[in-house]
């Protein structure tokens, strides 16, 4: 049982680098990148155009949100992996006691 | 009757805060029902949370889409020499944005909430769930693209 508790304490820190982090900075994004996009293109790139500059704010937040998706992807992956690894590990060294 | 009325504004200033407003409640419902799922699901397997959070990063989304057509609405909104046609254009504008984001936000909710429990016991609900969420996100879009073709109408109108 204590070996069993040990692997889930394991899990839990290698899930918690950074997450934070990275968190945060999505919400931000989320938050400022497309409002921001759509004065910038409205002024300079479409010329005055706000159903263009609209049409880009939306396409950047989708684009934030497929980020989000396979940053978690990724992450969920590599953290799959390292715990693995680390039971490896640890069920080697409970054959060597 | 003037088609310039001075009462005009009011419609077109009605139609940005239906669109912050209505979106608003739409994404608080989607995050708020999510969220509850995210919590139980937290207290069994806390390594599931970052890809669990998607239904929350959605209904930030919907809230997005309406923020963008407040600011675009009231673009175009002025206080001189504003048709009473482009008031009741931008009015319908907002709500058709506004309303529609009640109904995203509310599919995501609702779907997240049930979605995110399930993704406890079997992890190939994922795809699903992401299928799911991007068809309920597709219906805030939609009143997006009708509030865009609706301004550019209002754009057209003169005193």
């Amino acid at each position: 049982m204590s070996d069993q508790a040990a692997v889930g304490k394991v899990t839990s820190q290698t899930a918690q680098k950074g997450v934070l982090a990275k968190l945060i900075i999505f919400s931000l994004s989320l938050g400022i990148v497309p409002i921001a996009l759509y004065f910038v293109t409205e002024k300079y790139v479409w010329d005055g155009n706000s159903s263009y500059a609209a049409i880009t704010a939306v396409f950047a937040a989708n684009v934030v949100l497929f980020a989000y998706i396979i940053v978690s992807l990724l992450d969920d992956r590599e953290m799959m992996q390292s715990a693995e690894e680390k039971k490896l590990q640890f069920s080697n060294r409970r054959k060597v006691e | 009757m003037s088609t310039c009325p001075p009462y005009a504004p009011f419609f077109g200033f009605a139609g940005v805060a239906s669109s912050m407003i209505f979106s608003t409640v739409g994404a608080a419902y989607g995050t708020s029902k999510a969220g509850i799922g995210i919590a139980g699901l937290g207290s069994f397997k806390p390594e599931l949370i970052m890809r669990s959070l998607i239904p929350v990063v959605m209904s930030g989304i919907i809230a997005v889409y309406g923020l963008v057509v407040s600011v675009l609405i009231s673009g175009g909104v002025k206080a001189n020499d504003y048709t009473l046609a482009a008031g009741f254009i931008h009015l319908g504008a907002g709500l058709a944005c506004g309303m529609t984001g009640v109904s995203a936000g509310y599919a995501i909710g609702l779907v997240g909430d049930s979605c995110v429990r399930a993704f406890v016991h079997e992890s190939r609900v994922f795809v699903t769930m992401v299928l799911v969420l991007i068809f309920a996100e597709v219906l805030g879009l939609y009143g997006l693209i009708v509030a865009l073709i609706m301004n550019t109408k209002a754009l057209e109108t003169k005193c």
